[in-house]
């Protein structure tokens, strides 16, 4: 009997201290309802912790976060639908702010500051979501074997001569999804389907890992070029493993089609969520995340690309160079993002 | 009439064929009764059922002018006031020898429920073993135990499952004689099962012979020896 | 007539709404199986499905192989053999369940790749190059030593208590008839077993079944990977239920029909006595032999991979903000210490019902409540979200009432994210509960009924106390479980609730491996702690 009293009383302690700990965020809820913005978001970089903070010291406005996977918190986002509490969705790719456009659960935002500190192409055409960093998907070669004189464009690593050894991570990924979007936006889905066919047929490997895992594999002989995204690299020259700096060191980076389409850029952004409760509190967040000193932060610590031009990239993605970016309007990445996946399957390309 | 049991069926989920078929009989107060057969002729299952452990698809019980169950009726087995000893004895491994037989006593306030579970400690001569756990004791004094634990509240009836089969040959005998003195001591109703004719003649003061779940032969050890009736209800009356 | 009142009680009705509340959030998914096909369904059909699901039977049937062959080995040595540390090992064999297996991937991945540990010595030290096929292990065979090595604790705890306390006679009686330690095992040991190894492995089985994290970042395409990309690449959520629910009946299916296949060959203890398995101390080479094979199991599933983490720990040290953990390590123990203890009180009141029921219904009841552990979590998540958001419409008078200005209540809270562990896990405590009911038998408990104790009595005073050990083992089990969930916790938590799991998500998820073992040791030690306090509690419980 003693021990079911036990058993009770720490039963009755877990819900105390659950229920204390929603009281908690509940107290908040009420007591500064108009000093906080509730934030979805997918990204979970530490720096994006360090800037909330940043943010809720100067303005008083506190940021509440869940972090999750893009396509789940959309998903939550739509069945929560006008009773949502969320009032910004912070994704790592456009595609999935487009779709939650087209799904219906955002809504335009106007802000002189934004217009003017965000250029308009890294914006929705209706203010609906803004771009707040963006990374270039380029080629990395092993400087030994590969002369950058070799390197032209996406295109051409499909060709013959690059068979068994390229490198890429799997499909299932959203940047490579981004990436085929964007040749289906620019080229058609015909010349698309034969540039991922021939891709497959050039793999040094079945895709397998991560970013970084393509790049150790060029140090490892396993392929002599591999397509990844540009902050990876960054953070692995700056990495905390000394084996990881070497394997860095030994990368060239090139920027791909500069002579015809521009290189691939994919931007993180946010996305103004339809009734959002917290407006003007979410749009002075954007604001912030997108004014100097925040997009200094983003490329200092995190490597991406600043969206405000009034920002210099951090000093190791200048050494690597300016590129021409591909011009094609963001939402077209959003558009064609299933026709990408369904070329995928169709190629085999795992 | 202290007990009658009355046109008893029961069948088991899928099967067709009757387990227990149309059982009668009444049993006087003090009374042993043995209900004999091998296995699978379905004693356990009467056992069983007259305990409120197995629910019949006809007939009728009454236990001392109570109904334990007809057609519209069922007594939970808890609610019954029957005794029952397993054939493994079933003694709670967590509890002592004592809060075994103490444990069937809690309508008593605690002085008597001490008083008691000595008494049918002492009746059954396990006075000695009252703190150990029950696999601390030999297979003979489980039994006693497990006796002392259905005898504690005073049943109306005592069932005992093969109180034999677990025991070897020479404890058998000792364990039966005593059983029989405690049985009538006690001045209990009883009824037990086994497979062991020689059990039966022993302490029953009345056999019932089970085969295929209907009853072949009733009467006592010695008229036992004649062949089988063909309408056993005959002598009941 | 009198059937019915016999089974209306109360614990019949508390079952039933256990069972049945566990089943409600499942009909949408359900649902989603008579929705009409979309026009992606063709190219599901043509593209994904057939390969994805071969892939999932692959690694489904390698890792059941693996685990029985592995968990039973290794139980069958512990319960019956003497040789050093074998002590040590009776509960240190558990401990690989603490290391969440997406972490176990990336962390085998890490060592074995170019800047590995191993490559780096072979090169820098030995000045060695080596040939990477033999390195690599993102591929199916490497994810089938993932899962084998991070889920057979399953197979060999249930085994093990099982050979503990039933085996003796069985095996005495084989070694009287002659019969060498080898084919006792084969021949003895692995059929009586069969019970508690198909218990075991089938919560494997559908843990690889469901599995996202390991297969993704591997490049192996399963039937998950067919719902996520359905999900996420096409954007077709209900195209996605639908595999989902695909999924879930097909699951449901085989336990029926392996309930019905097993339910006439029932080893059944109508012996309410334990006999314990005495044990024999090995000497000479078969005491190395043992310690040797049992030891190198330990390096690989638990030993290396954690030295390998801490290694990391070390090198990043001070580089990620680490203030906030004790909050993390509250949130963590909050959820999993009430879900955990719900699930077993639930468990305790269905088992109790199960064993007394005599129809196929009642018994089959129960197994329904797998439904929860059959589909990837993400997709219970969806299905939680909508029944707490419709729960929360129908309260909104309610909360006005009570003067709250918002309108999502409980699906803001942790109550969301505890109700969801809660579906998801109720099977793997059920099937320690039910197992621990099936031990102890019925007679005890119509014993105690006999003497006049009601069914309610007989349970606190009776069955609880004797199925101790299952309540430990189950809570246990659950509890490490619900430490490493990752999909439910993300999606369903509250603001600004972090727990350990999602901590070392975030990094691992972005390939910051090295950064995501500081949660990821935290997480393995206080996993590790659970289970050595749990297993003192259950070694003095077998002293008894």
């Amino acid at each position: 009997m003693k021990k079911l009293l036990a058993l009770v009383a720490v039963l009755a302690l877990f819900l105390a201290a659950c229920s204390n700990s929603s009281s908690e965020s509940a107290e908040n809820d009420n007591s500064t309802a108009s000093e906080e913005v509730n934030l979805y978001t997918s990204r979970h970089y530490d720096v994006d912790d360090e800037l909330f903070a940043k943010f809720e010291e100067e303005t008083g406005i506190k940021v509440n976060v869940i972090s999750g996977e893009e396509d789940e918190l959309l998903e939550r986002i739509k069945r929560e639908g006008e009773a949502t509490e969320a009032d910004l969705l912070y994704t790592a790719d456009v595609g999935r702010l487009y779709r939650a456009k087209e799904e219906g659960v955002l809504e335009s935002a106007e802000s002189d500051v934004l217009f003017e500190q965000i250029p308009e192409k890294y914006r929705d055409e209706d203010n609906q979501w803004f771009g707040l960093t963006k990374r270039a998907r380029v080629i990395v070669y092993n400087k030994e074997t590969v002369k950058p004189e070799d390197l032209s464009t996406y295109e051409a690593l499909a060709e013959e001569e690059w068979n068994g050894r390229v490198l890429i991570r799997s499909s299932e990924n959203i940047y490579n999804q981004s990436l085929l979007a964007s040749f289906i936006a620019i080229d058609g889905e015909e010349q698309a389907t034969a540039w991922a066919e021939g891709m497959v047929n050039n793999f040094a490997r079945d895709p397998e890992g991560g970013d970084r895992d393509q790049a150790k594999a060029i140090a490892a002989g396993i392929g002599d070029v591999a397509i990844m995204n540009t902050y990876y690299l960054g953070q692995m020259v700056n990495s905390d493993d000394p084996e990881e700096v070497k394997v860095a060191e030994n990368l060239g980076v090139f920027f791909p089609n500069q002579e015809t389409t521009g290189t691939h850029v994919n931007v993180s952004g946010a996305g103004m969520v339809k009734g959002a409760k917290n407006k003007e509190n979410a749009i002075k967040l954007l604001e912030f995340l997108s004014a100097e000193e925040a997009q200094g932060t983003f490329a200092e610590a995190n490597y991406e690309y600043p969206v405000n031009e009034a920002v210099p990239a951090a000093e190791l993605l200048q050494s690597w160079g300016e590129f021409k970016e591909q011009e094609i309007p963001l939402s077209e990445l959003g558009t064609n993002n299933s026709k990408a996946v369904m070329i995928f399957n169709q190629v085999g390309w795992k | 009439m202290t007990i009658e049991i009355k046109d008893v069926c029961f069948s088991y989920r899928n099967s067709k064929e009757l387990a227990i078929d149309h059982f009668c009989m009444t049993i006087e107060t003090g009374e042993v009764i043995s209900i004999l057969g091998r296995s699978g002729s379905g004693k356990s299952t009467m056992l069983r059922i007259l305990a409120g452990l197995e629910i019949p698809e006809k007939g009728e019980f009454r236990l001392y002018e109570e109904t334990m169950f007809d057609g519209k009726h069922f007594v939970q087995p808890e609610k019954r006031g029957i005794g029952l000893v397993f054939q493994d004895y079933a003694l709670f491994p967590h509890m002592t020898v004592l809060d075994n037989v103490k444990f069937g006593l809690s309508h008593l306030s605690r002085t008597e429920r001490l008083k008691r579970a000595n008494e049918v400690l002492e009746l059954v001569e396990m006075g000695d073993y009252k703190k150990r756990y029950p696999h601390q004791l030999s297979g003979g004094q489980q039994q006693r135990v497990a006796l002392a634990r259905a005898l504690a509240p005073n049943p109306k009836l005592l069932l005992l499952d093969e109180p034999f089969s677990n025991l070897d040959k020479e404890l058998q005998y000792k364990i039966r004689e005593e059983l029989y003195s405690i049985l009538k001591r006690a001045q209990i109703t009883s009824i037990f099962v086994t497979h062991d004719e020689d059990d039966a003649h022993t302490i029953a003061d009345r056999i019932v012979k089970l085969d295929k779940g209907k009853i072949t032969k009733i009467g006592r050890p010695c008229d036992m020896l004649g062949t089988p009736l063909k309408r056993p209800e005959v002598i009941l009356k | 007539m009198r059937k019915l009142s016999y089974y209306l009680n109360g614990w019949t009705i508390l079952s039933v709404i256990i069972v049945l509340s566990l089943l409600s959030p499942m009909l949408p998914i359900i649902g989603g199986l008579l929705a009409p096909s979309s026009e992606n369904w063709e190219h599901i059909k043509e593209y994904m499905l057939q390969d994805y699901m071969k892939t999932s039977f692959l690694l489904v049937f390698y890792t059941a192989v693996g685990t029985i062959v592995i968990g039973t080995s290794l139980a069958w040595l512990i319960a019956q053999y003497e040789f050093p540390l074998s002590r040590f090992y009776k509960w240190a064999l558990i401990l690989p369940l603490s290391i969440p297996p997406f972490i176990a991937a990336y962390t085998y991945s890490g060592m074995m790749s170019y800047t590995g540990v191993i490559q780096t010595t072979l090169r820098n030290v030995f000045n060695m190059p080596v040939n990477q096929k033999f390195f690599d292990i993102m591929n199916i065979p490497g994810a089938i030593f993932i899962y084998t090595m991070f889920l057979f604790p399953y197979v060999y705890t249930i085994t093990r208590v099982f050979l503990t306390q039933q085996a003796a006679s069985l095996v005495e009686s084989a070694k009287l008839l002659g019969k060498g330690p080898w084919a006792i095992f084969f021949k003895v040991v692995l059929p009586i077993s069969r019970a508690a190894i198909i218990g075991g492995v089938s919560l494997v089985s559908l843990e690889v079944l469901n599995d996202y994290g390991v297969v993704k970042y591997y490049g192996i395409q399963t039937f998950s990977t067919a719902i996520f990309q359905t999900w996420f690449g096409l954007g077709d959520i209900d195209a996605a239920i639908k595999l989902a629910a695909s999924l879930m009946t097909f699951v449901v299916l085989m336990l029926v029909v392996e309930k019905l296949l097993r339910g006439t060959k029932q080893f059944s203890y109508s012996n309410t006595k334990v006999n314990p398995l005495p044990k024999v101390r090995l000497t000479g080479f078969r005491k190395w032999g043992a310690f040797g094979y049992v030891t190198l199991i330990f390096c690989l599933a638990f030993l290396i991979p954690v030295i390998q983490l801490i290694d990391w720990f070390v090198l990043t040290w001070g580089a990620i903000p680490n203030d906030e953990f004790t909050t993390y390590i509250r949130n963590s123990m909050l959820v999993a210490g009430i879900a955990s203890v719900v699930i077993i009180a639930g468990s305790l009141i269905v088992g109790n019902f199960q064993r007394f029921a005599k129809g196929r219904i009642g018994k089959v009841l129960p197994k329904f409540t797998i439904v929860g552990y059959s589909i990837p979590g993400a997709v219970i998540a969806v299905a939680i979200v909508t029944m707490f958001i419709w729960l929360d419409r129908q309260l909104g008078s309610l909360y006005s009432a009570w003067g709250l200005d918002s309108t999502l209540v409980l699906s803001t809270s942790v109550v969301m994210l505890v109700v969801a562990y809660i579906v998801r896990f109720f099977a793997i405590g059920y099937n320690a509960i039910e197992s621990g009911y099936d031990k102890i038998g019925v007679n005890f408990s119509l014993a105690s009924r006999m003497l006049g104790a009601s069914v309610t009595k007989t349970f606190f005073k009776v069955d609880i106390p004797l199925l101790k050990g299952a309540i430990i083992s189950g809570l246990m089990l659950v509890f490490v479980d619900i430490m490493k969930e990752i999909p439910l916790t993300l999606i369903l938590r509250p603001f600004n609730f972090e727990t350990l799991a999602t901590k070392a998500f975030q990094y691992a998820g972005d390939e910051k491996i090295m950064q995501a073992s500081q949660p990821s040791l935290i997480i393995i030690a206080m996993s590790a702690l659970a289970i050595f306090i749990f297993y003192r509690l259950l070694d003095k419980e077998d002293a008894k």
